[in-house]
C-alpha cells in the first residue's frame, strides 16, 4: 500500500494524542507514562505519530511542500511502533505504516538525510550500514571452530547482522553465542565476510529498493543453500525478517529464530544446563524489533465496505497487528533459568517497551536524540533496583553502552547471552 | 495574515527558539481536529499563526502581555482534543502547554493535587492510587487534562455519582488573566496553599468557568488544585490478558455490574434510588446499550459479529454501576441496597455481562475512563447532542429525544444504526444532577452521511431550546448566543465578563462569547 492508500485511514485520526502514551490502563506512574520518545523529544503535536499522519495528509492535499522542518519531522523518530501499538487499542489504524510510507515518499521525491545517504552508500558498496569494509564481515569469528556455510552444509545458520560483525566491541557477544550453540552441540555455521546485510534498516529510512534487493538476496541465497534454520543475535534483523520480508511475498523455506528462541529451547531440551549462580539483580529490556516489531506483516488485501448504515468494515475482516506476538517470554525464561539472577520488571515492558533509542536511523542521523532516549530507559532501569540493565541486541546494547559512557549512570550491562554463558 | 517578524522575535525570546514554530508543517497538526469538517469543511481548520510551548507561568504571563501589546491574540489548550482547542480566525497564535506537565503535588492528607495543565488523568490517578486516593475522570477519557476539564470545559464523567464533576473538583487556581497579570483564586489568594477554590482568598469560579467552561477564551490556567476521593483497591492495578481486551481484576472492595430496565422512567426512577442510597463509586451508561457490544471486541468487523450473537434490545435502558466500599461490611449494605432498588423498579443484571472476563474489562473501562473512546472505531467518527447538566429527570428525557430523532437519520442511512440509544452519562452528586448526551456515530467522508449528522445536530439544538433542556454539551460557536435567551440572558453576563477581564480581547473569543458591545 502507498501512502495515498492510508489517506482515507489518516482522515479518521481523531487527534485523541493516545498515540504518545501508553495504552492509558497501562500507565503505571507519572514519571514513565509516555510511549513515545519523539514526541517527547519534539515537542511539538507534528512529532507524535498523529501529528506525522497530518503532515503526511497536508503534503498529499498539497498544503504543504518539504521543508527541512518536515524532513526532520519525518526522521526524527526510532519507528519504534509503540505508538501503533497505544493507538490500535481503540481504532483500525496503522500509523506505522503511514510513517514508513512516509519515508518511502520522501526518499522517492528525493526528500533525504545526508546521515542517511552515508549508510545507504555504505550498503550498495559493502554490503552494510555501518560503513565499514565488507572484507572486514567476518573478523569477529577468527579463531572460532565454526564452519563456513558458504563452503559447507551445517544444519543451523548463524547471521551475525552488520552491528554484530563490524562493532568490535560486542564481538564478544557474537562469540559467546556460538560457544553456546556448541557447548548444546548444534551443529552451526556462518556465512562470514559473504554475509550481507538485511537490508531492515533501509527500509526503516524508507529505501525500498535496497531493502527489496537486500531481502531476495537473502532469501534466494538460504533457499538454494538449503539452509533450514537462520538464528540471529540481532533482534534488527530478526525483525527484518518477521515484519519486512513477508512483504516482498518470497516464500521463505527457513525458520527464522532469534537466538533467545533458540537458547530457550536448548535450555528447555536439557542441552544447556545453566547450574552455576550468577548472583544479580537485573531488569530485561525488551529490543522493540524482538518485541513488538517482530510480529509477523500480516497481509490484506481488500475493501471498505458498510454494514448497519455507516458501520465500516473491512471485507475480507482485516487481521491487525497489536504487537503482542512479540518474543517476549523466551529471553525472560532464560534469565530465570539462571539460577541467583532475580528479575525485576521496568513499567514499560514488553509491547509498551520504550525505545534504546537506536532505530529507524536515529542513533546516525540524531545520535543526541538517541542518547537521550537511551537515557530515559537507563533511568527507568535504575528505578526497579536492578543492578544491570540485560538485553538481546546489538543495537541496544550500543545505544545503552553511549548512553552510560557519556552520562555516568552505575548500573552493569549485559547482552542475555553473557549471563548465559557465566552460569554454565 | 503572516505575523511580524519583530512579534516573532519578541515571542522567541520569551520561550526560546526551539520552543516556537511557524513552520507550516507544524502549524497544520494545530490545525486539523476533530470534528474540524463540521466548521471548516475539510479535516483541518484556521491554522495559527504560531505555536508556542511556554514552559512556566512566567513565560505564559510575558506571551500574553506581548499579544496584549503587540494586537494579536492567542488560544492556549493543554491535551487539546477538539476542534473548539483550534483558533477561531487569522491573527492567533497557539498555545500548547504541553510543557507544563508536572503533579506538584499530593496532600494524602487533605485529599488534593495540585497540577499544572499537561498531566493527564491516568498519570495522576495512578499517582493518587498509591496513596490509597482516586480522581474523577472525564468520561472522554483519562488521555485528557485534568486541569483543562477543570479549569475550562465541561468535566462530566461517571465517577460523579461518588466524586461530582469537574466543575466542583476543582479547587485553588493560579490563572494567567486575558490582560496577563496573575490572579490567585481561593485559597491560594490568601496565601494559604491550594486546599480551597472558595476561599479563603478570592471566589470566582463561576465567572472562571461557570457550567461549560470558557474553552480558552478567558485566559490561560497554569496550576490548579483537585480534589482527590478515597480508592479502596491495592496501590498499583495490573491488567489481565490481551489488549483491546484486557481487563483489571475487581478488588475485593468492589463489584461491578451491567444493568437493564423494562423502559426509561424504571432506569430514572432507579438511578434516584441510587443517588438516594448515596451508593456507587462509578455509575452511568459508560457504554450505552449500541456500544456494549464492543466490550468484546478489537476491531468494527467484530461488532458486526457480535450483533450476530446478541441483540441490542439485550441491553435496552441499561446503565452500569460499580459498589465500592471501605469494609465488607459496607460493600454488603450496598449490595443489598442495589438489590432492593432491583426488585423495587424491576431492574435486573444483565446476565452474560456477569462472566468474570467481561466484568474485569467493564471495571477497567469504568475505573480508568477508556471506553467510549471506541466510538471512533465503528463508522470513522462521532458527533454528541444534547447532553445540558440538569435534572436527572430532564437527563432522561433527552435521552428519550435523542433516541426519537435519530430514528429517522437512521432509517435513511446517513448515520450508524446503533439501535438509536446511544445516550452516554449518568447522574452525578449522588444524584443531585445528571446529563445524557445523544451521540451519533457517521462517517464524515461520506457526504451524505455528513449531511445527515449536521442535519441531526441542527435539529436536536432546536429540539432541546423547543422542549427548555438546556445548553448541549457539543461545543458549536455561537452556542451561547442561541441558548443564552432560553436561560436567562446568561451570555450577557458572558459578554459582559469578557469585556471586563479581556479590554483589549486578547484570549480568542471563537468558542466562548464576543465580549460586550
Amino acid at each position: 500500500m502507498t501512502l495515498q492508500d492510508y489517506r482515507i485511514d489518516i482522515q479518521r485520526c481523531s487527534r485523541c494524542s493516545l498515540c504518545k502514551w501508553l495504552p492509558l490502563s497501562q500507565i503505571k506512574s507519572w514519571r514513565f507514562a509516555n510511549a513515545c520518545p519523539s514526541m517527547v523529544w519534539g515537542n511539538f503535536h507534528a512529532y507524535s505519530a498523529g501529528g506525522r499522519m497530518i503532515a503526511a495528509l497536508a503534503l498529499l492535499d498539497g498544503r504543504i511542500d518539504y521543508t527541512d522542518k518536515l524532513v526532520e519531522i519525518v526522521y526524527q523518530c526510532q519507528m519504534d511502533g509503540a505508538c501503533d501499538v497505544s493507538c490500535k487499542v481503540n481504532r483500525d489504524m496503522d500509523p506505522l505504516e503511514v510513517m514508513l510510507e512516509l519515508r518511502a515518499k520522501c526518499v522517492e521525491e528525493g526528500q533525504v538525510l545526508p546521515a542517511h545517504m552515508v549508510m545507504i552508500e555504505s550498503l550498495r558498496s559493502d554490503d552494510n550500514v555501518l560503513g565499514e569494509p565488507k572484507a572486514e564481515r567476518g573478523k569477529w569469528a577468527e579463531g572460532l571452530d565454526v564452519k563456513d556455510i558458504t563452503k559447507e552444509k551445517a544444519d543451523v545458520l548463524y547471521f551475525a547482522g552488520c552491528r554484530y560483525s563490524f562493532d568490535q566491541d560486542l564481538w564478544k557477544i557474537a562469540r559467546d553465542a556460538i560457544a553456546l550453540l556448541k557447548i548444546a552441540g548444534v551443529d552451526v555455521g556462518i556465512e562470514g565476510k559473504e554475509e550481507a546485510c538485511c537490508g531492515g534498516r533501509a527500509f526503516e529510512i524508507g529505501y525500498r529498493g535496497e531493502f527489496t534487493k537486500y531481502a531476495e538476496h537473502s532469501i534466494e541465497t538460504w533457499n538454494t543453500a538449503d539452509v533450514r534454520t537462520v538464528v540471529t543475535p540481532c533482534s534488527d534483523c530478526y525483525g527484518a525478517f518477521k515484519f519486512h520480508y513477508p512483504r516482498i511475498g518470497k516464500e521463505m523455506n527457513f525458520e527464522v529464530l532469534h537466538i533467545t528462541e533458540y537458547l530457550d529451547r536448548l535450555i528447555k531440551e536439557g542441552r544447556l544446563k545453566p547450574i552455576k549462580k550468577v548472583p544479580l539483580k537485573v531488569t530485561y529490556h525488551d529490543p522493540c524489533h524482538l518485541g513488538r516489531l517482530s510480529e509477523p506483516y500480516i497481509p490484506w488485501e481488500g475493501v471498505e465496505k458498510k454494514v448497519l448504515g455507516q458501520v465500516i468494515i473491512k471485507d475480507p475482516p482485516r487481521e491487525y497487528r497489536r504487537g503482542t506476538s512479540g518474543i517476549y517470554e523466551p529471553p525472560r525464561d532464560i534469565l530465570r533459568s539462571i539460577p541467583g539472577i532475580e528479575l525485576l520488571e521496568m513499567e514499560r515492558i514488553k509491547e509498551y517497551a520504550w525505545c534504546c533509542g537506536a532505530g529507524g536511523g536515529v542513533k546516525e542521523a540524531y545520535p543526541e536524540f538517541a542518547l537521550w532516549t537511551a537515557d530515559e530507559r537507563i533511568e527507568e532501569a535504575k528505578a526497579t533496583g536492578a543492578e544491570a540493565l540485560v538485553t538481546a541486541c546489538p543495537w541496544c546494547e550500543r545505544s545503552f553502552r553511549d548512553a552510560l559512557e557519556q552520562n555516568g549512570a552505575k548500573i552493569k550491562l549485559y547482552d542475555i547471552v553473557e549471563l548465559l554463558l557465566e552460569a554454565l | 495574515m503572516t505575523l511580524h517578524r519583530n512579534v516573532y522575535q519578541v515571542l522567541a525570546d520569551i520561550v526560546g527558539h526551539e520552543n516556537i514554530s511557524d513552520e507550516p508543517v507544524i502549524l497544520d497538526t494545530y490545525a486539523f481536529q476533530w470534528l474540524a469538517e463540521t466548521i471548516s469543511g475539510t479535516k483541518f481548520c484556521t491554522r495559527p499563526e504560531a505555536v508556542l510551548l511556554p514552559g512556566s507561568v512566567e513565560e505564559v504571563q510575558a506571551i500574553v502581555k506581548a499579544c496584549n501589546s503587540n494586537g494579536i491574540r492567542y488560544k492556549a489548550f493543554s491535551t487539546g482534543w477538539g476542534p473548539w482547542n483550534t483558533v477561531g480566525g487569522e491573527g492567533v497564535i497557539q498555545l500548547d502547554l504541553r510543557r507544563m506537565n508536572r503533579i506538584l503535588e499530593i496532600d494524602e492528607k487533605n485529599m488534593f493535587a495540585v497540577v499544572e495543565p499537561y498531566v493527564i488523568g491516568s498519570q495522576l490517578q495512578v499517582e493518587a492510587m498509591k496513596k490509597g486516593l482516586n480522581c474523577h475522570l472525564i468520561g472522554a477519557g483519562a488521555n485528557t487534562s485534568i486541569l483543562a476539564s477543570a479549569t475550562s470545559m465541561a468535566g462530566y464523567g461517571l465517577s460523579g455519582i461518588f466524586m461530582g464533576y469537574s466543575n466542583c473538583n476543582v479547587l485553588a487556581v493560579e490563572w494567567v488573566l486575558p490582560d496577563g497579570e496573575i490572579l490567585k483564586l481561593g485559597s491560594l489568594g490568601s496565601g494559604a496553599g491550594w486546599f480551597g477554590g472558595d476561599g479563603p482568598g478570592p471566589s470566582l469560579r463561576g465567572v472562571m468557568r461557570g457550567m461549560i467552561g470558557a474553552l480558552g477564551g478567558i485566559g490561560v490556567f497554569t496550576k490548579c488544585g483537585i480534589k482527590l476521593y478515597p480508592w479502596y483497591g491495592p496501590p498499583t492495578t495490573p491488567m489481565e490478558g490481551i489488549h483491546p481486551l484486557d481487563g483489571m481484576p475487581i478488588p475485593e472492595s468492589y463489584q461491578a455490574h451491567s444493568l437493564t430496565f423494562p423502559s426509561w422512567e424504571a432506569l430514572a426512577d432507579a438511578v434516584y434510588r441510587i443517588g438516594e442510597a448515596e451508593i456507587g463509586y462509578v455509575m452511568g451508561r459508560a457504554l450505552p446499550p449500541g456500544l456494549i457490544p464492543v466490550i468484546s471486541i478489537s476491531s468494527a468487523a467484530d461488532y458486526t459479529q457480535m450483533l450476530q450473537m446478541v441483540t441490542i434490545d439485550e441491553f435496552k435502558y441499561a446503565i452500569q454501576i460499580i459498589l465500592g466500599a471501605n469494609s465488607a461490611r459496607e460493600l454488603e449494605y450496598q449490595k443489598r441496597a442495589l438489590e432492593d432498588i432491583l426488585k423495587e423498579t424491576r431492574g435486573k443484571i444483565i446476565p452474560m455481562m456477569e462472566e468474570q472476563s467481561v466484568k474485569n474489562i467493564l471495571f477497567r473501562h469504568l475505573i480508568k475512563s477508556e471506553g467510549i473512546s471506541r466510538v471512533f472505531q465503528l463508522a470513522g467518527t462521532f458527533a454528541t447532542s444534547l447532553g445540558a447538566g440538569t435534572s436527572w429527570d430532564a437527563a432522561v428525557a433527552s435521552g428519550k429525544l435523542g433516541e426519537q430523532l435519530k430514528r429517522k437519520y437512521i432509517e435513511r442511512g446517513a448515520i450508524a444504526d446503533d439501535g438509536g440509544d446511544l445516550a452516554w452519562g449518568g447522574a452525578y452528586q449522588h444524584c443531585r444532577f445528571g446529563h445524557l448526551e445523544e451521540i451519533i456515530m457517521y462517517d464524515f467522508q461520506d457526504p451524505d452521511s455528513l449531511k445527515g449528522a449536521e442535519e441531526y445536530i441542527e435539529e436536536s439544538a432546536q429540539a432541546a431550546i423547543d422542549k427548555s433542556l438546556g445548553q448541549p454539551i457539543s461545543i458549536v460557536r455561537g452556542m451561547a448566543e442561541q441558548f443564552g435567551p432560553t436561560s436567562c440572558d446568561y451570555h450577557i453576563w458572558m459578554k459582559r465578563i469578557k469585556k471586563a477581564f479581556d479590554p483589549n480581547i486578547a484570549a480568542d473569543p471563537s468558542f466562548y462569547v464576543e465580549p460586550a458591545e
